[in-house]
């Protein structure tokens, strides 16, 4: 039987319920009723924190308690905002480089068995290589600030947007230029009116892992040698063992993950409408 | 374009036909070799026929006896193995589009991405037509397809039959004096069949093109054409060539009920049925 959507939504709203009254008082419950050795550690909050603290470290990271927002953030230069400002932002441009520069390496692969030829072996040894070996590298020459983050970020994307881009590219139906060119299209107005759109539905379904990816390179650039950002601040929690810090690091990442993945299934739905799945409703 | 073809879709052309009946398409000792799996196999083997201005030739054969790869190579998308195909007493060269010639696919090749009147605008967008112009043309297109309603619409929402209305009125739009068509009608069913010979014939009773139709459905090639050209099976041999004697207009359903509907069908159904044996034979 179909269930109602509000059915739905109250069992997930049930469900967030429950681990967060788990998550805040299950450590200390199970101290008072469970003898010592069955006290799950994986509750305890010096590892994962509790949500109490975890909305306290957000103020506090957030100058949003007591105290004075703007000296606040004056007085702390990798405050949650800036720092928040500053992976997004990396991770855009990383994004984009990425996937612009994916897309046009795939297309002119894909229209070109020459090219294809002769660059693949290339583009397959470079891809076996695990993009994060190379993070270490990427700091090394572009230093400590944004531009490593983005390099980070353009290589996780570029590869994972290429080889969509390719096969899209290669996957245009032959009859359809071929009405093109008959109907006066040359070289150049088939590539912009038939290979490309046709192409875009390929594109776009690596685009949605791309933009993950793409936070990925950033936070893990951040990681390894950085001074600011978000994965700076883990790395700096994490110095002082701090959970609830490191957790609001998480959170907020998740919350952009989130909107970059909302904002590229908006234009997603928008440029393919004219595919069955992304039908607006009339 | 000469300043006769003007700029209406409803000229009339039927005094030319008398006047001057000039050869348009002149096919010579036309040769096809393919080679499949290290074996050569020939599929036209020495075929020769000529369209004259405003004809209506229908190429008639049983399936695989090349009559495709005939239109393929009038149109420049196949290269020829010997022989000679004139256009205008021009030679046809492989992969040069003739801006004279359009040519209508069994497949649908629309563009899925482009709504019904931005496909039927594709080739007067791509020779840089104003805007209004085009508009101005495009909608007269789709009334006369009997689309109206429909300009917004994407390709999959429509059915079989409104997809090949539209791509007729796709390649019509440019006003060619010639017309390749390749089975246009093959993937319908009967009765949206039996609607197109009827807006086909419509449109070429007033417009008069010279039209070399593909089809290997007798009682299409009686409705339409004003000559049968029979080819035989593998390899295709022009085996017969007969006049449709029936008046015009004509009417597609009542047409059938006609004597001479009757006579001609069962004479070249002898002819045909030959060849349709042959081919079960091999």
């Amino acid at each position: 039987m179909p269930k109602s959507r509000t059915v739905i939504v109250f069992w997930q709203l049930a469900i967030l319920a429950f681990v967060l009254v788990v998550w805040q008082w299950g450590f200390e419950w199970s101290k008072a009723l469970l003898p010592k050795a069955y006290v799950p550690k994986i509750l305890d909050p010096y590892f994962v924190a509790k949500p109490s603290l975890i909305w306290r470290s957000f103020l506090r990271l957030g100058c949003l308690d007591a105290g004075g927002f703007a000296a606040c953030i004056k007085g702390n230069d990798n405050n949650l905002w800036f720092a928040t400002f500053v992976t997004l932002k990396n991770t855009w441009w990383g994004f984009l480089f990425g996937s612009v520069s994916g897309i046009a390496a795939g297309l002119m692969l894909g229209r070109s068995d020459f090219l294809a030829r002769v660059f693949g072996p290339y583009i397959v040894a470079l891809n076996s290589i695990p993009r994060i070996a190379l993070v270490p590298l990427v700091i090394l020459i572009f230093g400590l600030g944004d531009l490593s983050k983005i390099a980070t970020a353009w290589l996780v994307v570029f590869f994972v947007v290429f080889f969509n881009t390719f096969e899209g590219a290669r996957a245009v139906d032959r009859d359809q230029i071929a009405a093109a060119r008959l109907m006066g299209a040359s070289e150049f107005t088939v590539l912009r009116t038939v290979v490309i759109p046709s192409a875009l539905a390929w594109v776009f379904a690596s685009l949605l892992p791309a933009v993950s990816f793409a936070l990925i390179g950033v936070i893990v650039g951040e990681f390894i040698g950085s001074e600011r950002g978000l994965g700076k601040l883990i790395i700096e929690a994490e110095a002082r063992a701090n959970a609830s810090e490191m957790m609001v690091a998480i959170f907020v990442m998740m919350f952009l993950g989130i909107l970059l993945a909302i904002a590229v299934r908006a234009l997603q739905s928008y440029l393919l409408r004219w595919q069955p799945q992304f039908e607006q409703p009339a | 374009m000469t300043a006769a073809q003007g700029s209406s879709l409803a000229r009339d052309r039927s005094d030319d036909v008398a006047a001057a009946a000039r050869t348009r398409i002149a096919v010579q000792r036309l040769v096809k070799r393919f080679n499949a799996g290290g074996r050569d196999f020939v599929a036209v083997d020495d075929v020769s026929f000529e369209v004259k201005q405003g004809e209506f030739v229908a190429l008639l054969g049983p399936s695989g006896c090349g009559k495709s790869t005939i239109l393929n190579m009038v149109a420049g998308l196949l290269p020829r193995s010997g022989g000679r195909i004139l256009i205008d007493d021009d030679a046809v060269e492989t992969g040069k589009v003739n801006p004279r010639v359009g040519y209508v696919f069994q497949r649908d090749t629309l563009f899925p991405w482009r709504s019904v009147e931005q496909n039927i605008g594709y080739g007067l967008e791509i020779a840089g037509l104003p805007k209004a112009e085009r508009a101005r043309r495009v909608a007269l297109a789709v009334e006369k397809a009997g689309l109206t309603g429909f300009a917004q619409s994407f390709p999959r929402m429509l059915s079989g039959g409104m997809r090949q209305r539209v791509a007729l009125m796709r390649t019509l739009i440019l006003e060619p004096e010639i017309l390749l068509m390749d089975e246009p009608f093959g993937a319908l069913d009967t009765h949206t069949k039996l609607e197109m010979h009827k807006t086909l014939l419509d449109i070429w009773e007033r417009e008069r093109q010279t039209v070399l139709f593909v089809t290997h459905d007798l009682g299409e090639a009686i409705t339409l054409a004003s000559r049968i050209i029979l080819l035989s099976a593998r390899p295709g041999r022009l085996k017969d060539d007969f006049e449709v004697a029936v008046p015009r207009p004509r009417d597609p359903v009542a047409l059938r009920e006609t004597a001479e509907f009757g006579r001609l069908y069962s004479h070249i159904w002898h002819s045909l049925g030959e060849e349709f044996r042959r081919t079960r034979a091999d």
